[in-house]
């Protein structure tokens, strides 16, 4: 096995994981926050393809309008999070996980065929933005630009949010909000509006991958339903609630993915779900979170 | 908790309120066929040539004077769902025949479905050998579609043709067709051509979202060239994923698809993404050199004005002859009992706009030949277009 | 958030409130023997209808013995109904077992299965276990969607056999049936007794124990109840009838996919039981019936039924959180609470 071929399997394992701690760092943070699993996260991912798709068609449809659209569809998607999150989810918290899911649930299928309305069944693609369209020469590979780029934008979002989580005042409130939301209520912070934020921003990132995924894959009707058990699997690993946990789960979900197809080709699928399983077997607080 | 003793009478009354509507006498086929997700690309234009060809039949008055009607309905490719809707249909809405489905998942399902039902089912696309091979054959499928093996030798007679090819690799979807289109290439090409070597198979699942492993795992065994049965969404997926990683370049686009990557529908759904070199093939290139056959002017027109599409498609005519071959069965049987039609339908020749079909008594196929050609730009049109089209192979040893 | 504070949760299941003349009446006899009329009244969709929710009723049930008797929310039921159709549809397909021996080796696999799974799961709490429940099924989704030579993959299992059903060709009046009726018949038989058995269950000193872990585990650990081995009890039992349900399911619609297991359909049938009121035993067939028949009428009008599936559960959410069976229930107390005053 060649030196260049293990690179490429490596950097192959790094842009899926790239892709999916983007999703799965909103899963996370508002699993952590809100102790909801969010199913329609995933929705919003494939709203975010959609909607850059319309903005690409809107604006320039041989892709030069691409990072308009992707910000655009990132927005859109933000601003439905936050009216979801006002008009329904307020009045859920404190019911039963059961219900919450199930809405959670409920929003898949109405917005799985919302999709379906706006935009029909057949497959849509969009092509990659001139800039970045070539590739470059690597240890004796050729590594498309676009897939640089995104593993270059995993990380920054990763110390970006870490850094707000750490060091100002927002982060503090989120913090505290993770481990005691009655006391944060008590001392008189807005609880309602840290909520509404995080799920904002939550579903701001869904939009933002969904956006960002639409050069490299097609968007087809499913790909909501697809991409959120993933996202579960790597917040798993993680650890629920845990912002650099999602990270490293991204990339071992992503590397297991890449180099599981090398040593058992037909059970990559088979794999990733025993990890999962093995994992809240073993740890349910995933790898690197801690126990609730 | 009385109130619920009550409930359970009334909604089991109301769920069996008859929900079946009078049939009038039309004869019905039923036609499962993926509409939704990566493989309607295909599916929609099959369903407009079985549509066309309804339309054409029913205007001359249909056959013994009754007219056709066509139930569509979206099997989204999945072997359960196709079923389900097949069984549905014949047992709500009567359908008197069955035709359709895509791949090769749905349509050997589907066989079982039209076996115990005994109701003569037409695959339009399915290729793979177990549709119809001794252990699965039963009186009342019929495919108008070519098989794995016939693509098989086509396409490795198209891959021996490359002297200077000494390492092969393969890439095909991890289901029935995939499986078996690239055991009929490999037995052909071992016999055409010993020296060359398989050096790689990669297997990604039907729909894999993601082809960045398996293009890198290639790219690393060095190919000189590439037997790839990806087809539809999947092709345009990988595509994407192979063009900027210089998949197509290391192999200098010796690469050969039977999965009918050389229709215009596919074409145009890359554009110009489109690997321009590769070898792909079509049951109907749609876009013509040479001398035209006036029945494929007539039908590809037709078919245009019927789709109302600027350049029509590959795909229609395997609809359409799967009407078609219905229609004359009907005929000569006399009537449209299914055991009546699927004793007609055997050695049953009928014309197609691409020329004469027959079924083999044993197998109930055509063996259909397809047409194949180096993919190339073309400054007429937006797309890619086949160069060249050779009817392949020449011929078969049928069975 | 303790299951206290909702109210459809906390009715009791199976506790009789008052006796008068209409309680005396077997109804769920009468509804399986008017159901069983189907084949000689309605037409071959009817029937194929009436075995649909037949079926879906006692998966529903099944899952509601975690779910509303216990507590415990399971996102991956479907695992054990589809490990019932694949071991039922392999024995008899391909090693061509009878069914009188294939149908209760599925019920014991799937058992097993419930057995070892469950173990790990009922040791999670509230979303891990959710979660958990969520990773087996489709751990066994995918085994069912890989292992092409076992459950022939993605093409999954067709052909399925009928079981032998010739001796009720020989009881009189059941002999000129079509297969499928008789199967149906014989479906509807088993589904009977397994309701019966469940309804026992629930009713019996066992299920009472689940309702206070249901309401309460600390107090229940507190009077010395091992929670966790109920726990696990249930969750075997629920998986081993949803491993019937599974059987049979793979016989009637003649062919067994890994589609069957793929988790959505767990949410499916979770709506069924919730739509019908999951705090009443017979709240789950209710939902079944419903959704089935819903499904068939609006597909028939509109390709957007999962749009309808999700405005349904809005309102079910928001508007209707006992469910059919429990809406109705405070209707009929309201009239029955005017009447008396």
């Amino acid at each position: 096995m060649a030196a260049s071929f293990l690179f490429s399997q490596v950097m192959g394992g790094l842009t899926t994981a790239m892709f999916l701690f983007l999703i799965a760092s909103g899963l996370s943070l508002v699993f952590g926050i809100m102790r909801v699993i969010n199913f329609a996260h995933g929705s919003f991912y494939m709203l975010g393809a959609y909607l850059a798709w319309q903005g690409v068609q809107w604006l320039h449809p041989t892709g030069a309008g691409f990072w308009l659209a992707t910000l655009f569809a990132a927005v859109t998607v933000g601003v439905l999070g936050a009216i979801i999150e006002r008009v329904f989810f307020r009045s859920l918290y404190g019911r039963e996980e059961l219900y919450q899911l199930l809405f959670t649930y409920a929003l898949v299928l109405i917005l799985g065929d919302a999709a379906k309305f706006l935009w029909g069944v057949e497959q849509l693609s969009v092509s990659t933005p001139p800039i970045l369209s070539g590739g470059i020469e690597i240890f004796g590979t050729t590594q498309p630009l676009y897939t640089l780029f995104i593993i270059a934008i995993g990380p920054a979002i990763a110390i970006a949010g870490s850094l707000v989580l750490s060091r100002t005042g927002i982060g503090r409130l989120v913090r505290a909000a993770q481990m005691d939301r009655e006391m944060l209520d008590a001392l008189g912070a807005n609880v309602g509006a840290i909520y509404t934020g995080m799920f904002v921003f939550a579903s701001f990132l869904a939009g933002l991958s969904g956006a960002l995924v639409t050069p490299i894959q097609s968007i087809v009707p499913g790909m909501d339903v697809l991409i959120i058990v993933q996202a579960f699997i790597v917040v798993v690993i993680g650890g629920m609630g845990s912002f650099w946990g999602t990270f490293w789960g991204s990339v071992i979900y992503g590397e297991v993915l890449s180099f599981g197809i090398l040593i058992f080709p037909g059970f990559s699928l088979f794999s990733v779900f025993a990890l999962m399983a093995v994992i809240l077997i073993v740890r349910p607080w995933g790898l690197f979170g801690r126990p609730l | 908790m009385s109130c619920r003793h009550y409930l359970v009478p009334m909604l089991a009354a109301a769920a069996l309120w008859p929900l079946t509507a009078g049939a009038a006498d039309n004869i019905k086929i039923g036609f499962p066929i993926p509409l939704s997700g990566p493989t309607a690309v295909y599916g929609k234009p099959v369903l407009a040539g079985a549509e066309l060809a309804v339309q054409e039949l029913n205007a001359k008055g249909g056959v013994l004077g009754r007219k056709f009607e066509l139930l569509s309905r979206d099997s989204k490719a999945s072997a359960d769902e196709a079923v389900r809707l097949a069984r549905e249909m014949i047992i709500k809405d009567s359908v008197d025949f069955l035709a359709g489905t895509l791949t090769s998942a749905e349509a050997p399902a589907v066989s079982t479905v039209a076996k115990e039902n005994k109701i003569v089912f037409v695959a339009p696309t399915s290729k793979s050998t177990i549709l119809t091979d001794e252990k699965h054959i039963h009186p009342y499928i019929f495919r108008v579609a070519s098989n794995t093996d016939v693509e098989g030798l086509a396409g490795a007679t198209l891959m021996a043709r490359w002297k200077e090819v000494k390492k092969v690799a393969t890439i095909a979807p991890d289901y029935a067709y995939g499986r078996d289109s690239i055991a009929g290439f490999i037995e052909a090409l071992k016999k055409q051509r010993p020296d060359i070597q398989i050096v790689d198979q990669q297997w990604p699942k039907l729909g894999e979202a993601d082809f960045t492993p398996f293009i890198t795992a290639q790219m690393s065994t060095q190919p000189d060239a590439v037997y790839c049965s990806l087809f539809a969404g999947d092709f345009v997926t990988f595509t994407k994923s192979a063009t900027p990683r210089g998949y197509f370049k290391a192999i200098n686009n010796r690469m050969v698809d039977p999965a009918e990557i050389g229709t215009p529908d596919l074409a145009q759904a890359l554009g110009d993404d489109y690997p321009y070199g590769v070898i792909g093939d079509a049951y109907d290139p749609v876009i013509w050199h040479g001398t035209e056959p006036p029945e494929h002017k007539k039908f590809i027109d037709d078919l245009k004005k019927f789709t109302n599409s600027q350049y029509g498609s590959g795909w229609s005519i395997v609809g359409y002859q799967a009407i078609y071959a219905l229609a004359e069965g009907i005929k000569k049987a006399g009537n449209t009992k299914s055991d009546a039609v699927s004793k007609a339908m055997l050695g049953m020749s009928f014309d197609t706009p691409v020329g004469k079909r027959s079924f083999s008594e044993k197998s109930h196929e055509t063996f259909a030949p397809e047409y194949w050609g180096v993919m190339v730009k073309d400054p007429n049109h937006p797309f890619a277009i086949m160069k060249d089209p050779e009817l392949l192979p020449a011929s078969f040893p049928t069975y | 958030m303790t299951t206290e504070t909702t109210a459809p949760a906390a009715a009791p299941i199976g506790v009789a409130r008052e006796g008068n003349w209409v309680r005396r009446i077997p109804w769920t006899l009468i509804v399986f023997l008017v159901l069983a009329t189907v084949p000689w009244v309605g037409s071959r969709y009817d029937t194929f209808l009436a075995e649909q929710i037949a079926i879906d009723a006692l998966f529903a049930v099944s899952l509601n013995l975690l779910l509303g008797t216990t507590g415990l929310v399971s996102f991956g039921h479907v695992a054990y109904f589809g490990v019932g159709a694949y071991v039922c549809g392999i024995l008899m397909k391909t090693y061509e077992v009878p069914f009188i021996f294939a149908f209760p080796a599925a019920g014991l696999g799937t058992a097993l299965f419930a057995l070892v799974s469950g173990y790990f799961c009922v040791r999670l709490i509230k979303l891990y276990f959710a979660m958990l429940t969520l990773a087996f099924s489709q751990i066994v989704w995918a085994v069912a969607y890989k292992w092409n030579d076992v459950t022939g993959g993605d093409q999954g299992l067709p052909e399925i056999p009928f079981p032998d059903l010739d001796w009720m060709s020989a009881i009189p009046g059941l002999g000129d049936l079509r297969t499928n009726d008789q199967f149906y018949l014989l479906a509807l038989a088993i589904i009977a007794v397994s309701l019966a058995i469940l309804h026992r269950l629930v009713r019996s000193p066992f299920g009472r124990v689940l309702t206070t872990i249901r309401d309460n585990p600390e107090r229940a650990a507190f009077i010395g109840v091992n929670v966790r081995a109920y726990q696990l009890a249930a969750f075997v039992v629920a998986g081993t009838f949803a491993g019937f349900a599974g059987a049979l399911y793979g016989i009637f619609s003649r062919g067994v996919f890994a589609d069957f297991v793929f988790w959505s359909k767990s949410a499916e049938v979770m709506i069924m039981a919730i739509l019908g009121g999951m705090g009443y035993f017979w709240g789950p067939p209710v939902g079944a019936a419903v959704l089935v028949w819903l499904s068939q009428k609006i597909t028939a009008y509109t390709e957007y039924w999962p749009f309808m599936l999700g405005t349904i559960l809005l309102v079910l959410l928001f508007a209707l959180p006992g469910g059919i069976v429990g809406g109705l229930a405070a209707l009929w107390n309201r009239i029955q609470g005017r009447r008396r005053a």
